[in-house]
């Protein structure tokens, strides 16, 4: 029971400072803080049994209505609006229905337990104020400031040092990065306009080029229109002609076998036909492949 | 909750892909055709990755346009992998802080090309600076034409980059030739003053000539035109309209063809070549060229000023062999480079 009872203080301690916001261990607002928790506790220990009767009721009373408690409440209604404020932003709906309850439970105990009751009323309101004055406070000061936002000015310095060394380094990385890009890009030059003289001369080059192509793809398959492929005496005629222009290809070359073979393995492959060197061809179909 | 375990459906159909075989071998001339691979051994700011893609798509089709090249492959592995794919020619990108250079080299042993890259634009800073960029369909379903211009035939490191150029790209056989195929255009010019190499892209378009410009237009288009101002049908038709500044030039760039390519240009009408740019623009100088694969002795460098060391450990006895062997290819690809008399145009 005892272990409860101070465990359950130490956690109201622990529930008391963590609403104390930005106040850090040795400060002068921490060391301030204990000592007004102090007397509260004080009151609190002299609680024992009825405090535990306190919690078992809070705990069975948690998920119930609040029937019962009509008629007192009408009674504590200004102290229970004044609370209500307080409590709003935080979120205590449980505690502050709990609180309410043995609030008025209590009183109608008695003497004692108004006095007890105030003890641990005075702990909820109590951590709700130092909230509410702190926040306050915080929100007072941020009117006037700067773009750091809220803060102490214990870490003004801190902070303003940790922004100063942020640009500093973004500064060099953004001039690293543009030397970086400056080389990637070197000799990449977008064209101004689309056609200088120079880049006319260069189509014209190439269209004479692809002039001098098509006339001459004119010249040799107009030639060959006229036949038809499939009529005899102008497969003949088309023989003749390729065969021709095969042999003096063949002229040209050096007699280097690999390139002979080659020339020899294409005009087979579209003319089965016209040499019947079978062996010499399967013989030739061996070389490629191997 | 249980695990359902639905017999039917368990049973994984699987259906074959179908595989796009490219041919290996040319019907045409029986060579291989050759295929590239453009990459870069190191990772690549941005403006140069875009550069890198545009190559690719110059290249196509004959060319891996999703190739993913991890950090640690080296050189090696891509020589194994383009051997069963038949790859014949690398590209390769490399940018370092003083220059970026492009490295053109033929596989297995064959010589390497380093030329240094001076200016680049890439396709898009071109297509933004031109007021109707065009891009048919099917501009990079067939490989691009080459014409090579003042590269002369008097040097050696000049001739061997005009066979290496002129191997990249699948001999085309102008006989069988099918005009449509020939959309695009690559160009080198040499300039013998400043020994730089422009590296121009083109998309070749023909219109016909000898009618006017609205009724092409009417034609082509199909867009109804306006002919609320005029009384009747044949003032559309055989009005006089301004000649465009263009005309002029169409005049020597007429071709007659020999078959009807698309709704407007009937075969045997004259037709004018206009061509228009697209794809990278780069300015580049021959640098280095090397025996071996980015390795072997180096049968010209630019700078002259050769570190004797490294070359000299690698010359080894069998050097004088390599040296035949790479004699003996660059003269046969000259001679096939001869033979292809429709592909590419020598001007000097």
């Amino acid at each position: 029971m005892s272990t409860g009872e101070e465990g359950h203080m130490a956690m109201a301690d622990r529930g008391s400072r963590k609403r104390r916001v930005g106040v850090k261990k040795g400060t002068k607002a921490a060391r301030n803080k204990k000592q007004k928790s102090k007397p509260s506790t004080s009151d609190r220990f002299k609680v024992t049994m009825k405090n535990q009767k306190l919690f078992q009721k809070r705990a069975r009373d948690y998920n119930s209505d609040d029937d019962e408690e009509e008629d007192d409440e009408s009674k504590k209604q200004p102290e229970v609006t004044i609370r209500e404020k307080i409590f709003s932003d935080a979120n205590m709906g449980p505690n502050y229905e709990e609180i309410e309850e043995e609030d008025n439970d209590e009183n109608s105990d008695g003497e004692d337990h108004g006095e007890i009751e105030s003890g641990i009323t005075k702990f909820a309101t109590d951590g709700c104020n130092a909230f509410k004055i702190a926040f306050k406070a915080i929100m007072k000061k941020t009117k006037g400031d700067d773009t750091l936002g809220p803060v102490l000015s214990a870490h003004k310095h801190l902070i303003g040092e940790k922004l100063a060394e942020d640009e500093a380094e973004k500064k060099a990385k953004g001039q690293a990065r543009k030397a970086k890009h400056l080389i990637a890009e070197k000799g990449h030059v977008k064209p101004g306009s689309y056609l200088d003289s120079h880049e006319k001369i260069l189509i014209g080059v190439a269209t004479k080029g692809v002039v001098k192509l098509f006339n001459a793809v004119n010249k040799a398959q107009h030639a060959q229109k006229g036949l038809n492929p499939s009529r005899s005496k102008d497969a003949k005629v088309l023989k003749k002609r390729r065969k021709e222009a095969f042999l003096s290809e063949l002229g040209k070359t050096k007699t280097d076998t690999k390139v002979w073979h080659s020339l020899h393995i294409s005009y087979s492959l579209s003319f089965i036909m016209i040499y019947l060197e079978s062996l010499f061809l399967s013989r030739l179909m061996h070389v490629e492949t191997s | 909750m249980g695990r359902f375990k639905n017999n039917k459906k368990s049973r994984v159909i699987v259906k074959p892909i179908p595989k796009k075989n490219q041919e290996d071998v040319s019907h045409v001339t029986g060579d291989k055709i050759p295929k590239s691979f453009v990459f870069s051994r190191m990772k690549l700011p941005g403006p140069v990755k875009q550069l890198q893609m545009d190559l690719r798509k110059l290249m196509l089709p004959y060319t891996a346009l999703s190739l993913k090249e991890k950090k640690r492959n080296t050189l090696r592995d891509f020589l194994n992998v383009s051997g069963p794919m038949g790859v014949t020619h690398f590209l390769m990108l490399s940018k370092t802080a003083s220059s970026l250079s492009l490295r053109v080299a033929r596989t297995p042993q064959g010589p390497t090309l380093t030329f240094k890259i001076h200016q680049y634009s890439l396709a898009s800073d071109i297509a933004q600076s031109q007021l109707r960029p065009r891009c048919p369909q099917d501009l990079f379903k067939s490989p691009p034409l080459i014409v090579l211009s003042g590269f002369g035939s008097q040097e050696l490191h000049l001739k061997l980059a005009t066979i290496m150029f002129q191997n990249i790209f699948p001999a085309i056989d102008i006989n069988t030739v099918k005009l449509s195929t020939c959309q695009r255009l690559v160009l080198l010019n040499y300039n013998k003053d400043t020994k730089l190499i422009d590296f121009r892209h083109y998309s070749i378009r023909l219109q016909p000539v000898g009618v006017s410009r609205r009724i092409r237009k009417f034609v082509q288009n199909h867009q109804v035109p306006d002919l609320r101002n005029l009384q009747d049908v044949s003032d559309f038709v055989t009005k006089a309209g301004y000649g465009s500044e263009s005309e002029g030039d169409e005049e020597a760039a007429t071709v007659t063809l020999s078959s009807d390519l698309g709704r407007v240009n009937k075969g045997s009408t004259k037709s004018a070549v206009k061509l228009q740019e697209i794809g990278p623009r780069m300015t580049m100088q021959l640098v280095k060229v090397e025996e071996g694969l980015c390795t072997g002795g180096i049968i010209f460098s630019e700078y002259e000023n050769v570190d004797g060391k490294k070359e000299k450990l690698k010359k080894k006895q069998d050097e004088e062999g390599d040296e035949e062997e790479e004699e003996e290819d660059s003269e046969e690809e000259g001679e096939e480079g001869s033979e292809e008399d429709g592909e590419d145009m020598d001007e000097d």
